[in-house]
């Protein structure tokens, strides 16, 4: 019953669902393709999917690293928030030497079902666009 | 696993390359899953060897019992004839064999023994595998998103500025809003306007409402002065002089 989705499987069913009336959703190309969604109900957010192997992941930048005031007190909100925040997890990622990068994510399995993806796409975005209204007083 | 990419972090924290954790990870990951594998093959392998020595001793142990129980025979016949003599030297025949088979026994529970065990491992080893790939995967996806995510970060505001991807929506999200509020206040007060008029037009054409402008309503209003009569039948002459004053003066 279940599909093993790959990136561009994906594109393609996403494209072909109903979140393509609320969102613009390319496919970038390279060695490792990634999906990228710009959702118009969130201010453009651009969320990102990534297939690997068994493991869908959905991704959103909130801010770089250099922008949070104080990294203490936002990395020990963070950590405190993620339990609380259903379906989505603040992260840390390197985007080039010496700039890191706080991200929202989720994860899900390849096989899950279409419908399972847009929501994790929705409910990230409103945990993005609720981080960043929560968090505003903490960047510079 | 997890303490080995901590120690990974601390030293690639004094590097300026972060993106080296990445390639470390899946370093100490590909090792993994080979000693893993290496491992499950080896239990894959003692297993086929356990099982096929189990089986050679469960085969030579059918025919000893089998022996035991026509040793036993004769034992019995050789005693209801009084052969004692015989008897004695068949039942050490029979003892011998018999302690051979408890041996073989005892070999079979231990051969049993450690193919559960190696069974049990070799679950272990397949299910540790899956997780490790898990990892791998978890990486690599990371890696993606690192990607995806410079490749934004390079296309929309060149590399130097500081992405604020979400903040940036947010703002929009808000001047959507703020736009969206004017575009409804605006809305609602040409509805106001309007439903003002239509509501003015239906009870005038109902009759309940004098339009004040309309030229009935003036001509009612003259009426309704008559000691104004005479002057206003003056009027246009008086206009007309008027408008001859500009053209003498001139």
């Amino acid at each position: 019953m279940s599909v093993q989705w790959n990136t561009a499987s994906l594109h393609a069913a996403l494209l072909a669902s109903e979140l393509n009336a609320e969102a613009k959703i390319d496919l970038i190309d390279s060695l490792d393709p990634s999906i990228d969604i710009r959702l118009t109900d969130f201010g453009d957010l651009p969320v990102q999917i990534t297939v690997s192997g068994e493991q869908i992941m959905v991704s959103s930048a909130l801010w770089e690293a250099s922008q949070v005031k104080d990294r203490a007190r936002f990395n020990e909100q963070a950590l405190m928030l993620n339990p609380i925040n259903a379906l989505s997890n603040i992260g840390l990622i390197a985007l080039a030497p010496g700039r890191d990068l706080y991200i929202m994510f989720g994860e899900l399995s390849a096989s899950s079902d279409l419908s399972h993806v847009i929501e994790e796409v929705r409910v990230l975005a409103d945990n993005t666009i609720e981080a960043a209204e929560a968090f505003a007083e903490q960047l510079i | 696993m997890w303490s080995k990419i901590f120690t990974m972090f601390r030293g690639a924290a004094h590097q300026a390359g972060e993106a080296v954790i990445d390639a470390n990870a899946l370093r100490i990951l590909d090792q993994e899953i080979r000693d893993a594998s290496t491992a499950l093959r080896k239990s894959r392998d003692d297993l086929t060897t356990m099982m096929a020595q189990r089986k050679l001793t469960f085969d030579k142990l059918g025919p000893k019992q089998r022996k035991i129980a026509e040793y036993g025979g004769y034992i019995e016949q050789l005693l209801s004839k009084g052969d004692e003599a015989l008897a004695l030297e068949v039942a050490q025949k029979l003892s011998e064999l018999e302690g051979d088979a408890a041996q073989d026994e005892q070999l079979l529970g231990q051969y049993d023994a450690n193919i559960d065990s190696l069974k049990k491992s070799i679950i272990q080893a397949e299910s540790s595998i899956g997780r490790l790939k898990q990892q791998v995967d978890a990486v690599k996806a990371t890696e993606n998103v690192q990607r995806a995510q410079a490749a934004i970060a390079s296309r929309h505001s060149g590399s130097n500025t500081a992405l604020r991807t979400a903040t940036d929506s947010l703002e929009r999200i808000k001047q959507k809003q703020a736009e969206r509020s004017a575009k409804f206040d605006a809305a609602k007060q040409i509805e106001n306007l309007g439903g003002d008029q239509d509501l003015k037009s239906r009870l005038a054409s109902a009759g309940l409402l004098e339009d004040s402008s309309s030229a009935s309503a003036v001509l009612a209003r003259f009426k309704a002065r008559p000691a104004l009569a005479a002057p206003t039948q003056d009027a246009p002459r008086q206009l007309g002089s008027e408008a001859s004053t500009p053209g003498t003066s001139a």
